[in-house]
């Protein structure tokens, strides 16, 4: 390693700081905006922080709809199918990993990754049609049902390269103890594998969370509504104002920001070493 | 061993059971659509079209496709370059170790969690074209001298989705590639300065080819999500003002849940898949990956 000096340091330093500050800049913006009064939001030059801070905006936006309930159906929807996401991962993804037909594999793998070329939209009206006709549209477990499928090839890919990472012959001594497969993978593989599981969970969290367009298209009533589909609804509706938007905008992004707090360790580690490996 | 095999094609089942419902075969019925006549409005006369709905996507002149690929063109390639950029740059400086590296990548990253949507929404008042912090910063450091409507200036409105996106884009970028530069061998760099390379000269013969491979995966994955979320155009201009925004996606919603035209919609859907198709081919030849390597 060739040594920084001074000046080089202080620039790398200044750098960091910048990025910071655009980094972190927005989502302040926004913070401020939720608890400013609607007034004060429109004056002019802006307020970089709120004379009066008041959690008016917050009160109005569950009062105003019933946010309260959206969000409790975001939550349960997301919980649910990021878990069955990575319970069906965890399976396809060892089962890929162990299998030894190498050209079946690879026509396998490949069909995963053909999944990240379709636009969600050529899905929506396929969807939406066998789903009236059998009377299963309007569904939370069945949208849970849906978005399990829109996000478990890419969690089989994290789960394999997770998995590939582990020597077969731990298992392989645990058969010849005696386990099966299904008995080796829980209590020898899977133990090893939790930050693993963690990532796959929390990378379905956060893109189940965030689904807009599918809960548009496969919800409609009211007291079925996600998070993105009230936020979307806001904006067509007269009489929203940005300072109750930004406390809607606020409240969405909290879940999403705490699964990606808690595991940002495991997320990193299973998005590069596993799904794009070096 | 041959019951082994057979556990394993069973534990694929409820992945290629949930894939082959609700992707695999709507994909095809989407792809089938493509041909059909198939609109909301006129269900009763639904009926096999060949490629008139292609035809109508790109030669209907109120649609101006061309005009649609290139604004597809320029968000992709300007939203990719700069995230890139930005994200190896980032990457770079956290390199090395700090006090509080930890924290920082927290605070930094964070908006890799976040929705495209959320992201359009929070942008979108901060283009604001009354009371948008930017407009405030840019009045109050005497760049402008009154307020500027960036969203809704032909002119401005494309820069301003990039500028959102990039913001977007840069965590993901970040994190790939940090953790890509912290696999680099050090002894790689100490042979290369004994050999009098400087800076610059390691940069582009050892960093950057060692992590080829993570760059090739990354840039191609990030291409079909960028092409396939339209999350933040939607949000904030929904493809205006005048069509300068408008990309292939979310000409696509507005076929779809404005005009209830399915069959054009998926007829777009089509076109993005095969572009993507054939870049995604072309993209691995020339960068000649190893099969099964993506």
């Amino acid at each position: 390693m060739i040594k920084k000096s001074l000046p080089e340091r202080i620039l790398r330093t200044l750098a960091l700081l910048l990025f910071l500050l655009l980094a972190i800049g927005p989502l302040y913006w926004i913070f401020v905006t939720s608890i400013k009064g609607p007034k004060e939001i429109y004056t002019w030059p802006l307020r970089y922080w709120p004379e009066n801070p008041t959690l008016e905006s917050y009160r109005k936006l569950f009062s105003f709809s019933s946010f309260g309930r959206y969000f409790l159906n975001s939550i349960t929807i997301s919980l649910c199918a990021s878990f069955a996401a990575m319970m069906v991962s965890v399976s396809s993804g060892f089962a890929l990993s162990r299998y030894k037909v190498k050209k079946v594999k690879g026509r396998l793998l490949l069909s995963l990754y053909f999944t990240q070329t379709i636009p969600t939209f050529i899905l929506m009206v396929p969807l939406f049609t066998t789903l009236s006709k059998m009377g299963l549209i309007d569904s939370l477990p069945m949208l849970g049902i849906v978005y399990v499928a829109t996000v478990v090839a890419f969690s089989t890919i994290m789960a394999k390269s997770f998995f590939d990472r582990i020597p077969a012959s731990l298992e392989e001594a645990a058969m010849i103890d005696g386990c099966s497969t299904m008995q080796s993978l829980f209590h020898v593989i899977l133990p090893v594998t939790l930050p693993g599981m963690a990532a796959i969970f929390s990378f379905a969290f956060i893109n189940i969370w965030n689904e807009l367009f599918l809960a548009v298209m496969l919800l409609f009533s009211d007291e079925k509504m996600t998070v993105p589909v009230a936020l979307n609804s806001f904006i067509s509706k007269a009489g929203i104002s940005w300072d109750v938007m930004s406390a809607g905008i606020i409240i969405a992004l909290l879940p999403t920001m705490l699964v990606f707090g808690i595991g940002q360790k495991y997320i990193v580690a299973g998005l590069t070493e596993g799904s794009v490996k070096g | 061993m041959i019951s082994e095999r057979n556990t394993h094609r069973f534990m694929l089942v409820p992945a290629a059971l949930l894939l082959i419902l609700f992707i695999y075969l709507p994909v095809l019925k989407g792809a089938t659509m493509a041909f059909q006549s198939y609109n909301m409005f006129d269900l009763s006369n639904l009926h096999f079209n060949g490629f008139e709905n292609f035809i109508n996507v790109i030669t209907n002149p109120d649609i101006r496709f061309l005009q649609i690929l290139g604004n597809t063109l320029v968000w992709v390639v300007g939203s990719l370059a700069l995230q890139f950029l930005l994200g190896f740059l980032l990457a770079m400086l956290m390199k090395d170790p700090f006090k509080g590296r930890g924290l920082y990548s927290g605070l930094v990253f964070y908006a890799w969690a976040l929705s495209g949507f959320a992201i359009g929404l929070t942008w979108a008042w901060l283009f604001n074209g009354q009371f948008g912090l930017v407009n405030d910063i840019f009045i109050r450091s005497g760049i402008l001298k009154e307020p500027v409507g960036f969203l809704s200036s032909p002119r401005l409105a494309m820069i301003s989705v990039i500028i959102a996106n990039v913001w977007y884009g840069i965590p993901f970028f970040g994190i790939m590639l940090l953790a890509a530069l912290q696999s680099v061998p050090g002894e790689l760099y100490e042979a290369a300065t004994i050999d009098g390379a400087g800076r610059f000269h390691q940069l582009f013969s050892v960093t950057i080819p060692y992590i080829r491979p993570t760059i090739i995966s990354t840039t191609l994955l990030r291409t079909m999500w960028i092409i396939n979320f339209p999350d933040i155009i939607y949000a904030m201009t929904n493809g205006g003002p005048v069509n300068r925004t408008n990309i292939l996606a979310t000409q696509m919603i507005n076929k779809i849940f404005k005009e209830y035209d399915y069959g054009q919609g998926a007829a777009i859907g089509v076109i993005i898949m095969v572009l993507l198709f054939a870049y995604a081919s072309f993209y691995l030849k020339m960068s000649s990956r190893k099969e099964g390597d993506v």
